[in-house]
Parts: structure tokens; C-alpha cells; sequence
């Protein structure tokens, strides 16, 4: 070894020292419990927070400039299908889901990509309704992702390779899993799709360390469990009641909020009499044991798909001079909800869209039901439709206005029954719709403020057709949404004034964008169809 | 070879060549009971995508499939198969019979693809076209585009909706050929027919078939004619046997279609 080869060699040594013993940071449970941070270094849970409010702190960006807005880059996925997903940042990288199970790691400043990961997905798989998936969450140095074929997995988020892979249920038996996990101190949170399909369904918590099990809650409980008396028969075993869609989670209280999908067979009464709990539910589930603490259900025996498969809304309202630990919800059914995440009783509830089937919420919490509103091989026509007032798309709430803002649907439909055969596996919806339109009842959408205090309208911006976009609100008074004709749309969010439209060539299905700084400026995020696009304003 | 042998033998040599001919024709296509057991298929298997009446409702409409060219056969391999990355799924346990008995009373719900009984005369019937369509249809490259191309309408419209068309007794319009009127902030109105549309702007073909795109804000109005463009056409314009022959002609025309791969 000669004289200078041996500091370079401790000059190597060293520089290799200091690279393992300075790792990238890890994704720590603080620092998703504290949402959304003022510098708008991150979003690292599916909803911004665990409220899921999605409002960011962020003000570069205004009614004032945001015509100025300009794309810093666009991603295309190359694969088949459209994003539903919210895409998570860290550290300046974009993580982010695709359909077809297919996810990526991307640098956030020019939407290169560093990682792609692809799951092979069995042929016979049939999962409803699309090939789709919600998003990541995060931990430590993986990431967490649900499977079309009803698995959890997690990824080295430096790498995307697979580090543990759960299997949540047989896809064979007509489990799928589409929703966001979120990670609440060591557990992953996650749900199973299927509700087409006669499963019984359930949320789920996994070691984020291991991907061992940690508790099941089943969503229709079994015989000899307080609501299985809901179900006539055996009609538990089949019940659907999947989860999708993610939910809530309130520190302080320890509990988490999820939605509960339709009782199955979707349309046919006779198949499944009674209220069919959890159901068309809100579930308030403890943290650490996955028992249930309370439960409210929207829609008692629905025989119209209306999933509560929407996403709550967690803030502090003060209401009739009384703070309140308040949980909004927009459901499919057409009523807008405020409850008191406490307990689960209501403090408000009124239609936010035409409903024939119910008008009021009576005072012992349960819809006030209009009678011929019972599908069969007729048919019954309904308002709203299958697919709801509202459905999966993230709503958005602003403290400092106190507004609750939703992408809501006026559509109807007819509404068929008939007995269906339940075979493992296969379609179990004894049922089916018909689109109905009158002059009465036309088809379209709109974006509505809803004060959440009474449930009044504050303001509506309409669209042409039903828009499925989700929702971002930020501090600078700005809303963020989609038309179902490709236009991206920015309104001041105090009177829904138009401020800026993009044609993007495909619509906001199911996603919002999201926002966050990039080397001093605020960025703009939005997966719409197969790109996602990156907005700032000029340097 | 017994009677009875020859029975056998001749019966499934019926059935093999059924099956045999099955690659371009449902071999249940009009059996009443096919007809009965498909729709109970259909409505437990397919409607909830589809819809009740095949018009689509989660999954696309599919009353125009054998109109745009597919064939019974390329219909039966979906139908058992799926369509690989969508949410059409394989039926692996559909047994073919009731594949056949689902596609038997989709035909019922589709329009026929089908020359009906033949009825008047198809020569006659060009000429009765040419005088009175051509100028708005297009038939195998020739003709007018403000209304539908009818190169392959006989296959895809039942002799009765054809008549009512004709006759006026037809509400509405198919998607693209909305009547509209455009008023610009300055200038004469425009008058066409609508392609496309979103909050912010508007697709039409006017008058002289010209596609253009206008900015809603460059308009001083956009009026949404109710009535479609197509004229009545009563018998004091087109009589019983020249609306026979009209229909006869229509029935006979099997166009090219870039939509169905040859």
C-alpha cells in the first residue's frame, strides 16, 4: 500500500461510515399524527391528516394568482386503467399507486421515475368495480399497499421491493382490497372490498413491523354477537358490508371512523330482512383491540348499493355555544350528517340532493322512510341513484370558514329485485338499476358548501354532468376540483367563484389533488386518468 | 346399425354441425325458451353493469354490439372469457348452453342485424333514398354527415324502429347530432349539429359540415333545439310501398365499419 493510498482508504472508510450512520430519515408516527405541516414539506396519510380534511396550511398560491399556474411536468403511467389514488410525499419523492396494482416512486421535482413496482394479479380475478387503488401509507422506511387480490404488502420505500406480504382473504371467494391503509401508532388499517360478491366484511390491523395480524373487526357480527339478529337466517354469512374507502382516526379518543359498505345482496329485500347491521354504518372502532364502541347506521336495510363508503370528516366545532368532537359525513344515500364522534349520536342531518326515498332523519336517528321505495322485478324509482348524492371522491372541510365542501350528484334511477343464488365467488347482487331521466328530475352535479353546524347551503357551482372529483382545500381561500369533462377547476372557496381551469384530457375520478413545497415553491398535484401533473407558479 | 343407433348418431351429428355453425351463429337464437332462460342469466349476471335493458348503466351499453359488427361467436368467447384489465369478468362456470341462452335474449333487447321477411324492393328503395336522405345520411362514403351514417343501420334497427323513425313517431336524437344554434357576440347564428360539450365550450358540425370548437364566452347565446333535425316523413311524403322499399333498401346495406377489426 502506498503512502496515499491509505487516507484514501480511511477517507473511504470514513465517507461510508458517515452514509451509514446518517440513513434517510424514517417516516414516524408523529409526524402523520401532526398532518399537514406549515413548511408543506410532506403528506404522508392518504387524507392529508388523520381528519381527513385535506385543507392545506399552505398561501403561495391565491385567488389572486392562481391563473398563473403552469405545469412543471406530467407522468404517465403506461398502464391500463385511471388513478383513484392519493399519491403520498416525502423527502421530495412522490409515492404513489396506480391501477393494476402497479405503484412508483417518482422525484418530485421533474416527475422522473426511481422505482416502479408491478404485482402479477391472478386471471381469474374479479374484482368490482375496477382495477383500482386508493394509495399508500407509510412508516418507518416502508410503505403499505392493498392488493386487487385481497393481500397487504409492504414495500422498501427506497427500492419498492417487497419486505412482508399478508393475505387479507381469497380473492378466489370474492375478496378484493382497493382502499388507502392508514397507520395508526405500529398497526396498519386496512379493508376488504367484495360487497357484489356475498363476503363478509371486515377492518383489519397488521404489525407495520411484520405484517402479523393484530385484531379482525368483522363488519356483520356473527351469532351470539350483539346485530347479528339483524340478519334473517343466514344471511350474515353473505352479507357484504365490505370497506373501502378510508376512514378517520382521533388520537385523543383512540378511535378509528370507517364507513361500511352495502348489505348484500344489494337489491333483493326478502334476501337479508333486517336492519342488516354494520351495514351502510359508521363504525367507531377502538385503535388497539379493533372492538367496536359505538356504530351509527345511515341507511338501515339499504336495498339501493348506498356504501357508506364515503370519506368522514374529523374537527372541533364549537355548535350552540358548546365545543364539539364532531364527524361529518356526506353519504350515498343523499343525507349530509354531522355526529358527535363521541358517541355517534346526531347533531344535524338534512338532504344535501334530491331524495325521494326520505326526507327528514327522525329524532331517534333513523331515516324517516317514504313508502314504494323497495326494488322488485318492476322496478321503483329512486332519487339518488346507485351511485348516490355523493360517493368515494374526498370531500374537503375548511376550519377557518367552517364549510364543508362535496361533489354531489341529482340523478335517479329505477331500481329492480329479484332472488338470487349465492355460488363462492360470483356476482350477488339480485339486482339491478336502469338510468332514469325526466324534465322533472334531470341529471347533473354540483359542488356544494354545506355550513356543518345546519346543513345549509353556503354556495353551489354546477356542472354540466355529475362530477366524481375529489376535493383540496387550502388556507389561501382556494378549492380545488374537477368537472367529469376533464376540467380542472380552481374556485375561491367562499363563493365559488371560478378562478382557473385546465382541460386535462381526462377527469379527476375518485382523486384530489394535492399540495406541497418544492425548493420554495407550492406545488400542485393531480393524478387525472392515466398522468399526473404538476402545477406551480412561475419562478 | 340399429334404429335407435342411427337415431343417436343422426342427433349428434345434428347437434356437431349446430355446434359446428356455432362459430358465427347462436344456435338458440330465437328459441323462446333460450330467450326466457337468458334473461334470467342476464339479469342475474350482466345487468347490474349493464343495465336492465343492456343500455349500460356501470359497464357500457351493449344493445349495438352486433350492429358494429361483432359476431355471435366473438360475443360468445367475451361472454366465457372476459376482457383481460377490465372489469368484464370470465364466466368459466357458464355452461355454453346458457352462454347461447344469454346472447338469445340479448338479441331480443338489440336491434335486429337481420333482414326481417323480406318486404318491398331494395332498387326501388335506393332511389326513394337518394331523393330524401342522402343529402343529411352517408351511406358507403357517400352522402351528407349532419346525420347519422345509416351504412349499416338495417343491422342495427329493427324494421318497426326504422318505420318510426321515418314517420316522425321518434323522439330525440343520438348523441352528436343535437340541434343547435350558436349566436355569436357579433355576426349571423350558426346552425349545426352538437359534437361535444363542457361548461366552457361547445363542438358542433353546422350547415356546411364544417367541425368547430367554440369558446362559450365568445357566444352571445346557445340554444338547444329539442326537436331533432330529422323531418316527418307522413305518407303525403313517402307512401306505404315507397317507405317498404326505403326500408328494404336499408336492410340490405352491410357498410364498413372501422370499429369492428375484419
Amino acid at each position: 500500500m502506498t503512502r496515499l493510498a491509505l487516507p484514501l482508504v480511511i477517507l473511504g472508510t470514513a465517507l461510508l461510515s458517515a452514509q451509514q450512520a446518517t440513513p434517510p430519515a424514517l417516516v414516524t408516527t408523529q409526524e402523520i399524527a401532526d398532518g399537514l405541516p406549515r413548511d408543506g414539506s410532506r403528506w404522508v396519510t392518504f387524507g392529508g391528516s388523520y381528519t381527513n380534511q385535506r385543507h392545506s396550511p399552505l398561501t403561495q398560491i391565491t385567488p389572486a394568482n392562481v391563473k398563473g399556474l403552469v405545469p412543471q411536468w406530467t407522468f404517465q403511467t403506461g398502464t391500463l386503467g385511471n388513478f383513484e389514488t392519493t399519491p403520498l410525499l416525502r423527502d421530495n419523492i412522490l409515492y404513489v399507486t396506480g391501477p393494476q396494482n402497479v405503484a412508483w416512486a417518482l422525484d418530485a421535482r421533474t416527475g422522473r421515475q426511481i422505482w416502479r413496482y408491478r404485482r402479477e394479479l391472478p386471471s381469474d380475478l374479479t374484482a368490482c368495480c375496477g382495477l383500482v387503488n386508493r394509495g399508500f401509507a407509510m412508516l418507518g422506511d416502508k410503505l403499505f399497499m392493498v392488493t386487487l387480490d385481497a393481500h397487504l404488502l409492504a414495500l422498501d420505500m427506497r427500492t419498492g421491493n417487497i419486505v412482508w406480504d399478508a393475505t387479507l382473504e381469497q380473492y378466489k371467494n370474492g375478496y378484493a382490497s382497493t382502499i388507502a391503509p392508514i397507520v395508526v401508532k405500529d398497526k396498519v388499517i386496512v379493508g376488504a372490498a367484495g360487497g357484489e360478491f356475498g363476503i363478509r366484511g371486515f377492518i383489519d390491523a397488521y404489525e407495520a413491523n411484520t405484517g402479523k395480524r393484530a385484531w379482525r373487526f368483522y363488519t356483520i357480527p356473527a351469532p351470539g354477537e350483539p346485530g347479528n339478529d339483524t340478519w334473517a337466517g343466514d344471511s350474515w354469512k353473505t352479507g357484504g358490508a365490505s370497506v373501502w374507502v378510508t376512514g378517520a382516526y382521533d388520537p385523543d379518543l383512540n378511535l378509528l371512523y370507517y364507513g361500511v359498505g352495502n348489505p348484500g345482496p344489494d337489491y333483493h329485500s326478502e334476501s337479508r330482512l333486517g336492519d342488516n347491521l354494520y351495514a351502510a354504518s359508521l363504525v367507531a372502532i377502538d385503535a388497539d383491540t379493533g372492538k367496536l364502541r359505538w356504530h351509527y347506521q345511515f341507511t338501515p336495510h339499504d336495498v339501493h348499493d348506498w356504501d357508506a363508503t364515503e370519506v368522514p370528516i374529523l374537527a372541533d366545532l364549537t355548535i350552540s355555544g358548546q365545543p364539539r368532537k364532531v364527524l361529518m359525513f356526506a353519504n350515498r344515500n343523499g343525507f349530509y350528517y354531522t355526529l358527535d364522534r363521541t358517541n355517534g349520536r346526531i347533531i344535524m342531518a338534512k338532504p344535501f340532493v334530491q331524495t325521494t326515498w326520505a326526507k327528514e332523519i327522525g329524532k331517534d336517528g333513523r331515516p324517516m322512510t317514504e313508502p314504494g321505495h323497495t326494488p322488485d322485478e318492476t322496478g321503483e324509482i329512486t332519487c339518488p341513484d346507485i351511485t348516490g348524492g355523493t360517493n368515494f371522491w374526498p370531500p374537503t372541510f375548511d376550519p377557518s370558514t367552517r364549510t364543508f365542501f362535496v361533489n354531489a350528484r341529482e340523478a335517479c334511477m329505477t331500481f329492480y329485485a329479484w332472488k338470487p343464488d349465492y355460488k363462492a365467488g360470483e356476482r350477488f347482487t339480485g339486482g339491478a338499476g336502469q338510468r332514469y331521466t325526466s324534465t322533472t328530475m334531470p341529471v347533473y352535479g354540483a359542488l356544494r358548501a354545506i355550513d356543518p353546524t345546519t346543513g345549509e347551503r353556503k354556495w353551489e357551482f354546477k356542472y354540466l354532468r355529475p362530477s366524481t372529483a375529489g376535493l383540496l382545500t387550502t388556507a389561501s381561500g382556494l378549492i380545488f376540483s374537477g368537472d367529469n369533462d376533464g376540467n380542472l377547476l380552481a374556485l375561491d372557496s367562499r363563493n365559488g367563484t371560478l378562478l382557473w381551469r385546465y382541460q386535462m384530457g381526462a377527469n379527476l375520478h375518485g382523486t384530489s389533488a394535492i399540495t406541497y413545497m418544492i425548493d420554495g415553491r407550492q406545488h400542485v398535484l393531480v393524478p387525472a386518468g392515466t398522468t399526473l401533473t404538476a402545477w406551480a407558479l412561475p419562478q | 346399425m340399429t334404429w335407435r343407433t342411427f337415431c343417436v348418431v343422426a342427433g349428434w351429428f345434428i347437434v356437431a354441425s349446430a355446434l359446428t355453425d356455432a362459430q358465427t351463429k347462436n344456435p338458440l337464437e330465437g328459441d323462446q325458451a333460450a330467450i326466457r332462460g337468458g334473461m334470467g342469466l342476464f339479469r342475474a349476471r350482466c345487468a347490474d353493469c349493464h343495465g336492465m335493458d343492456a343500455h349500460g348503466v356501470r359497464g357500457p351499453d351493449i344493445t349495438q354490439v352486433w350492429a358494429s359488427g361483432r359476431t355471435d361467436e366473438g360475443l360468445f368467447t367475451t361472454i366465457k372469457n372476459g376482457i383481460t384489465g377490465t372489469e368484464m369478468p370470465a364466466q368459466p362456470r357458464l355452461f355454453d348452453h346458457e352462454t347461447w341462452q344469454i346472447l338469445a335474449y340479448l338479441r331480443t333487447l338489440a336491434a335486429s342485424s337481420r333482414p326481417e321477411a323480406s318486404r318491398g324492393d331494395a332498387e326501388s328503395g335506393k332511389k326513394i333514398y337518394q331523393a330524401n336522405c342522402v343529402s343529411c345520411h352517408r351511406v358507403d362514403g357517400t352522402g351528407g354527415r349532419l346525420g347519422p351514417d345509416l351504412s349499416r343501420i338495417g343491422a342495427a334497427r329493427s324494421r318497426e324502429v326504422l318505420e318510426l323513425r321515418i314517420r316522425g313517431g321518434v323522439e330525440g336524437f343520438l348523441p352528436g347530432f343535437e340541434p343547435v344554434t350558436l349566436t355569436p357576440q357579433t355576426g349571423t347564428a350558426i346552425v349545426g349539429v352538437k359534437k361535444n360539450e363542457d361548461l366552457f365550450s361547445v363542438q358542433i358540425m353546422d350547415s356546411r359540415e364544417r367541425i368547430q370548437g367554440y369558446d362559450k364566452s365568445s357566444l352571445k347565446e346557445l340554444q338547444n333545439n329539442p326537436r331533432s333535425a330529422m323531418p316527418a316523413f307522413g305518407s303525403n311524403r313517402i307512401s306505404e310501398k315507397d317507405l317498404d322499399d326505403l326500408i328494404r333498401y336499408l336492410q340490405t346495406l352491410r357498410g364498413f365499419d372501422p370499429a369492428v377489426i375484419q
